[in-house]
């Protein structure tokens, strides 16, 4: 084997990867975001709704959950438009990302949503607060330090999903990785220097989470 | 958009079509199942590796730390492209299957590892103690006290994350392994409407994965059953 490595030509290239970064962070953040919304409702109708929407919460939930992120996004990017809805890749793939997102989500708050006693709940009925209320001032209360720990680990796992975006042509890190291999060919450098950026952003946001985690809600939460 | 579906159904559903779909079906399964075995194998060791307490040994400790972090940490496609580039630069003339083979047994091995840890240090402190006062050795202790209360705890995580890899193996197909992804691709480059062709991909790879997901809740109940009586 005779291969040197040589960073030199791809160091240039770090600030253009950094910012990849970035953009990486900010999918996984809106998708999380969105993903949250779906997840709340989610829980909401499996813990309060009735039968029907039971079934077809239940049924989004196991098909997301049992079928590839992948080949979700390529149908969303690639069959949509035989359908008249056409969307630029960056869409298509926070779609995607966030109906996914949403399936996961649901079954985490879920877990939460029936961790909370009946009599909480009774209470709060008793008390006459709707079920928006009930939801706001007794629920999420009740469920946000049990649940800050898995969904925080669930963002970390979104953050790394992104990368399947450089396929779609995104340019966040994975895809700005692609185009500095297509003009230097230095692979081996730009893929461990990419995995490094990867490394090193997961480890900020577990940092971060769990020192936010341990101040507001008091969780148990391990910081590295 | 239906129309066109309905209107290609008769020729995609071929015979030909049907025996390449359930090949790379069987390619997505070998990929995962593989993988996880040899993953469980070395991370298996791994976490044992963990446990040791010699100071000889404090620097496989260090490197078995700093592998499982890494790997935990790196998303499947670019482990996938290090791997195939590294095989490039070596000049071995393996298979592209093998590469994701490669790929997906240095990620299993890394999270199975992080699971098999959680698994031992949920074995109370007292029956490490218990054997180590007993004259076990470290094998032993294993053997007879740690592994029989373990692996209840161990088996239900690591078979979800099987599951879970039989659908991160999609990312395999950008780099050209013939799996299911990839029999997608192929159909569609063959003029089949996008539509009918992921459709029918995401189907099997429901049909894959729906029932082991079911077993593996089934498996979590008995397990978590015994374990509490």
């Amino acid at each position: 084997m005779s291969y040197t490595l040589q960073f030199g030509q791809v160091t240039g290239y770090l600030p253009y990867l950094a910012g990849g970064a970035w953009i990486s962070l900010q999918i996984a953040f809106l998708a999380f975001c969105g993903g949250m919304v779906i997840g709340l409702f989610g829980a909401m109708a499996k813990t309060f709704g009735g039968r029907a929407l039971n079934h077809l919460v239940g049924g989004y939930v196991t098909f997301f959950m049992n079928t590839p992120q992948l080949v979700q996004i390529y149908f969303i990017y690639f069959a949509l438009p035989d359908a008249g809805i056409l969307l630029t890749s960056y869409e298509a793939v926070l779609i995607g990302m966030t109906l996914n997102a949403g399936a996961y989500l649901t079954e985490i708050q879920r877990a939460g949503f029936e961790s909370v006693h009946r009599n909480e709940m009774e209470a709060a009925e008793t008390l006459g607060m709707t079920l928006m209320q009930r939801v706001r001032y007794v629920v999420l209360p009740h469920i946000a330090r049990v649940l800050f720990p898995p969904l925080s680990n669930q963002y970390i796992l979104m953050t790394l999903g992104t990368s399947m975006a450089a396929i779609f042509g995104v340019e966040e890190l994975t895809g700005r990785a692609f185009n500095v291999n297509a003009e230097t060919f230095r692979s081996i450098e730009v893929f461990s220097l990419t995995a490094g950026l990867y490394i090193v952003v997961t480890l900020a946001a577990t940092l971060l989470l769990g020192l936010f985690g341990r101040f507001m809600f008091r969780a148990k939460m391990r910081l590295y | 958009m239906l129309a066109r579906i309905v209107a290609e159904a008769p020729e995609f559903f071929s015979y030909y079509n049907i025996v390449f779909l359930l090949e790379a079906m069987l390619a997505t399964f070998a990929l995962s199942a593989v993988g996880c075995v040899i993953g469980f194998a070395a991370g298996f060791f791994l976490a044992v590796s963990r446990r040791t307490i010699s100071v000889l040994l404090l620097p496989l400790r260090a490197l078995t730390a700093a592998f499982i972090e890494m790997f935990r940490r790196i998303p499947f496609l670019v482990t996938l492209m290090m791997v195939f580039f590294v095989f490039q630069v070596l000049g071995l003339d393996i298979s592209m299957f093998s590469v994701a083979l490669i790929s997906v047994c240095l990620i299993a091995t890394a999270f199975i590892a992080e699971i098999i840890r959680a698994g031992l240090e949920s074995v109370h402190r007292t029956q490490w103690d218990t054997a180590a006062a007993m004259n076990m050795n470290l094998i032993q202790t294993l053997r007879y006290v740690i592994m029989p209360q373990a692996w209840k705890i161990i088996l239900p995580p690591v078979f979800s994350f099987f599951i879970l890899f039989i659908k991160d193996t999609a990312l395999a197909s950008q780099i050209g392994v013939v799996e299911l992804t990839y029999a997608g691709k192929v159909l569609n480059n063959k003029g089949f409407s996008a539509a009918l062709v992921f459709g029918s991909i995401l189907i099997l790879y429901f049909i894959l994965s729906y029932p082991l997901a079911k077993f593996g809740a089934r498996l979590e109940q008995k397990l978590a059953a015994a374990r509490n009586s």
